[in-house]
């Protein structure tokens, strides 16, 4: 363990951890947009930027990419930062005006209004709420293991959508992408018997009935997918069933196990 | 493109993944554009999400995902080319190809072909040939100091033989 400073207070770390993480740990929240525990260190919308004093590269940086190193003493909320993440709100503004959490983070700052004109494009598939930040792209391809959107064009006019703006027989219906958005610009919508992923160019996923009960539960690739990677007998266990028929059998069998009469499995 | 000749292509990278833009740029030679279905093929080839290559052909203005005429007019549209009257060449163009816009694009970009596919028109940022603006090119031909009233005979030494209309 190592000893790091942040905002004046001495926190333990490993070596290496990345500090925006050793920071929320001790209860200093840096905001941040892009960052994501499950993901690689990206450093993409700036939000998170923090002074370097001392024990480091001194200046200013991406807390969400910088690796603590011993005596590393840092300030997150510096005149400075402040200054530049106010800059940064006012951009997010005119960016994604529709965006409820970005306003909300602007509000905290004090930046009510914005100074750049706002970007407002009609039927806008997200729904004029992007950063572009990337975290759907990325979780979709890498941890999910998909990759069914991606960044199209460059500057100004980059958006994210499914290649061709068409519907892409890839995505597996997970959600992980409107999961992980910060600013709530994706949109999915179950629709009796698929789940339409409005904002991915009305990508249709079919969802999948309960054996048990009959209801629609969850995207029948994602099911698929995910149960190919259990092993056998929880495979077994587990296949087409909806959460609740799913508690309700598993506990039909805990009971059966505890008064020692094992039956087979419905 | 037959899927045997992009095996060739394909073939020429030892790393196919790290010369993706290798692959697509002599996709684009061969073909002049790059065809959806090739794409298609290339990511299922490569392994590659189809997003991953649809993103890269959209980031490089160098990719262009629709079929060209034979010969490809491009008007420079940089700062200076735009003050020297860039506009009136392109209506000029538009007029004398006999192409029109159904829309304007949101980022202003434009690709018109003929109907009998021997003309696309096109617009570019800054050729690094401002002293000479306004500035087009047809195919790999640079002409400089163009006014409207020379468009036809530049037309007319690429086959071009008056109006389409």
């Amino acid at each position: 363990m190592i000893q790091v400073i942040i905002d004046g207070k001495t926190c333990a770390a490993e070596e290496g951890e990345i500090l925006l993480a050793v920071a929320r740990r001790n209860g200093i929240d840096i905001p941040s947009f892009c960052y994501e525990e499950a993901l690689a260190p990206y450093g993409a919308c700036r939000m998170c930027l923090v002074e370097v004093v001392k024990g480091g590269r001194e200046g200013i940086t991406t807390s969400c990419t910088l690796q603590v190193t011993e005596g590393l003493d840092v300030l997150t909320e510096s005149p400075e930062i402040i200054r530049l993440r106010k800059a940064l709100l006012e951009l997010y503004l005119a960016q994604a005006p529709r965006s409820e959490s970005i306003r909300a983070l602007a509000a905290r700052y004090g930046v009510t209004r914005t100074r750049f004109t706002k970007k407002t494009v009609r039927d806008d598939p997200l729904q004029n709420r992007c950063i572009l930040c990337g975290l759907c792209v990325r979780v979709c391809r890498d941890v999910m293991g998909v990759g069914a959107i991606n960044y199209i064009g460059r500057g100004q006019f980059t958006e994210i959508n499914t290649p061709f703006f068409e519907e892409n027989e890839t995505c597996q219906g997970c959600g992980a992408c409107a999961e992980v958005c910060p600013t709530g610009a994706i949109a999915i919508e179950d629709i009796a018997p698929n789940r339409i992923m409005k904002s991915w160019s009305g990508t249709k996923v079919p969802l999948k009935t309960c054996q048990s009960c009959g209801r629609y539960f969850a995207p029948s690739p994602f099911v698929d997918n995910t149960l190919e990677k259990l092993d056998t007998a929880l495979k077994a266990a587990l296949q087409d069933l909806c959460p609740d028929c799913k508690r309700k059998e598993m506990t039909r069998q805990a009971i059966l196990l505890s008064t020692g009469t094992p039956l087979p499995m419905k | 493109m037959e899927p045997q000749r992009l095996e060739e292509i394909i073939g020429r990278y030892p790393t196919p993944t790290g010369k993706i833009l290798g692959i697509l740029e002599h996709i684009q030679r061969e073909m002049g554009y790059l065809p959806k279905d090739v794409l298609k093929l290339l990511a299922k080839r490569l392994e590659l999400p189809l997003s991953e290559l649809y993103s890269i052909a959209t980031f490089y203005s160098f990719f262009t995902l629709e079929a060209l005429g034979r010969h490809v007019v491009t008007v420079c549209m940089g700062t200076a080319c735009h003050v020297k009257g860039a506009p009136e060449l392109v209506a000029s163009l538009k007029h004398h190809l006999g192409v029109e816009m159904d829309e304007t694009t949101r980022d202003g970009k434009f690709l018109l072909t003929t109907d009998d596919g021997e003309y696309t028109l096109t617009s570019a940022r800054c050729f690094g040939a401002c002293s000479m603006a306004p500035v087009l090119r047809v195919d790999n031909k640079i002409f400089g100091y163009v006014t409207p009233e020379r468009i036809p005979s530049i037309l007319k030494q690429f086959g071009w033989e008056g109006n389409h209309h």
